[in-house]
């Protein structure tokens, strides 16, 4: 328990930090939270022109489908807004910049993740809120449980960037291909799971677990269920342990950069 | 070299480069392919669930391709803006100004040709995919003619909005949020995502005559149903949109010219 608060301590230090270096150069920060926001709301504009020409999809109304958006751009927000070097982790190995992060008698994971943030990021958080309170028009129950969903989904956008950025510890410059599979992970969690059928279904629950962001969260929201949320969190735990055993077992093929840097 | 050859010049040095990295360009396929499907399978079941044959005057195999030709435009846009903020910012604007070429025309071209690369890419790719999930739709080669007519004079266009964002750098701090919005306007008020028939009649009617349509929508539609007529007046609203923004680009252009102190060294 220690432990977790400390570590809480911390990643609050960062988050200060990290928002305060953005803020130094505000107007660009503001002007890129601002674009997501809008770029997320363009999506949104798209579904909302989809279901006013066909208002039903498999039982998947507009509703179903902004609460979609709303759980994967709060959490991906969340995520790495937060842990910002989730989202570019195949790089850091790829250039050697382990190192620094090494030296600090702290666990190298979740240290290194905290190191910046993702200004977009903030815009996709604050997107997903929005929308949702200003579509679907929560209850308190509904509202709180969205915000445990949100929780779960940045967990696995967290693990799922460590995943796929540790790829670099064995395939060497992949940060092209992880990017490619995180692009994949986005595009699907943003569209409603009933389009997928069939043999698809099995790739996403494993290697692009999107299932556990466009299905279970909205199935929870719509019945307030339990089970669903015990999958979605069950879910984002286990990429999230994956993530963090592939990383620590490709860190043993993990060469110096030799890099001389000084870091603040 | 004369004024006209040495841009022909920066378009092919510009598409030997990109395919100098070939692999870099196919990596970025994978997209494409993994859009087109999702993009299938929600067509596959909006058609199933409508009982129609047709929707907006398009068959389940028609709107496939479509999207694969709406989604080829679009991603094989060049970061251009970026490469335009990265000289203003530091200052290698400055010495583009002393060659003897123009700085817009040696943009334009080198991105007419790093598109050119990307589009063929796109467009083999997507083809690839179209014809396997739903097989191929009647093509002619007047029909590919017609398309092929529609789509120099839209990345041109594109171009010119692109490039006034770029400049933009020398008023703003950063240049990749008003991209990403200009983007997405296009993704969605262009039809790539969604035909115009299939639009509200009310938007349908206030976006058809905004140059994101001539840009995504008009060579898309023009593959699909080929016609002389839908051409002539989609070449006359590409050519009316790219030379207003082009009269834009200048004036901007000078004022941002007028901006620059080089200082030797």
């Amino acid at each position: 328990m220690r432990r977790l608060i400390n570590y809480a301590g911390l990643v609050a230090a960062y988050v200060r930090l990290n928002f305060s270096a953005q803020l130094e150069y505000r107007a660009a920060f503001v002007s890129q939270v601002v674009a997501m926001f809008v770029n997320d709301f363009f999506w949104v504009g798209f579904w909302i022109l989809y279901f006013t020409r066909f208002p039903v999809l498999r039982g998947w109304d507009v509703r179903d489908v902004i609460t979609v958006w709303a759980v994967a751009t709060a959490g991906f927000g969340i995520a790495y807004a937060v842990f910002g070097n989730a989202w570019q982790l195949a790089a850091l190995i790829v250039r050697g910049e382990l190192d620094g992060w090494m030296l600090y008698p702290r666990a190298l994971l979740p240290h290194m993740l905290l190191g910046r943030t993702v200004a977009t990021a903030l815009g996709d958080a604050l997107f997903g809120y929005a929308v949702y309170v200003y579509f679907v028009r929560p209850d308190a129950a509904h509202l709180g449980l969205f915000a445990v969903l949100t929780l779960t989904t940045a967990v696995l956008f967290v693990g799922f960037g460590v995943l796929t950025g540790s790829l670099a510890f064995y395939l060497g410059n992949s940060a092209s291909l992880s990017e490619q599979w995180r692009f994949a992970m986005v595009t699907f969690s943003t569209y409603p799971a009933t389009v997928f059928q069939g043999l698809v279904k099995i790739v996403l629950f494993t290697a692009i677990p999107a299932l556990f962001i466009n299905l279970y969260p909205v199935e929870a929201l719509r019945n307030l269920s339990l089970g669903d949320t015990g999958i979605a969190t069950l879910g984002a735990l286990a990429v999230l342990v994956v993530g963090t055993a592939v990383f620590h077992h490709g860190l043993r093929r993990y060469e110096s950069g030799n890099l001389v840097a000084m870091r603040e | 070299m004369n004024r006209v050859t040495k841009y022909l010049y920066v378009g092919y040095t510009a598409v030997r480069s990109n395919l100098a990295y070939f692999g870099e360009v196919l990596a970025r396929v994978l997209f494409l392919g993994v859009v087109l499907y999702i993009f299938l399978q929600l067509w596959r079941l909006t058609y199933s669930e409508t009982g129609a044959e047709q929707l907006g005057g398009f068959t389940l195999a028609q709107m496939l391709w479509y999207l694969a030709i709406t989604e080829s435009i679009v991603l094989s846009a060049p970061q251009m803006t970026l490469e335009i903020d990265a000289d203003v910012r530091t200052g290698a604007i400055a010495v583009h100004l002393l060659r003897p070429l123009s700085y817009p025309l040696y943009r334009l071209w080198t991105t007419l040709g790093e598109r050119a690369v990307r589009f063929a890419v796109n467009l083999a790719v997507a083809s690839g995919v179209a014809l396997v999930f739903v097989g191929p739709i009647p093509i002619s080669a007047k029909g590919l003619a017609i398309f092929a007519c529609a789509v120099p004079l839209a990345f041109v266009l594109d171009f010119t909005a692109y490039f006034v964002i770029g400049l933009s750098a020398f008023w703003l701090e950063n240049t990749t949020g008003l991209t990403l919005i200009y983007s997405r306007v296009a993704m969605i008020f262009g039809g790539m995502l969604l035909p115009m028939e299939l639009f509200p009649e009310r938007l349908k009617r206030a976006v058809e005559w905004l140059p994101f349509a001539s840009v995504v929508y008009g060579p898309a539609r023009l593959f699909i149903h080929p016609d002389a007529a839908f051409l002539g007046g989609l070449l006359v609203r590409q050519a009316i949109a790219a030379g207003l923004l082009a009269v834009f680009a200048a004036a901007v252009y000078a004022a941002a010219v007028r901006r620059i102190h080089a200082h030797g060294g």
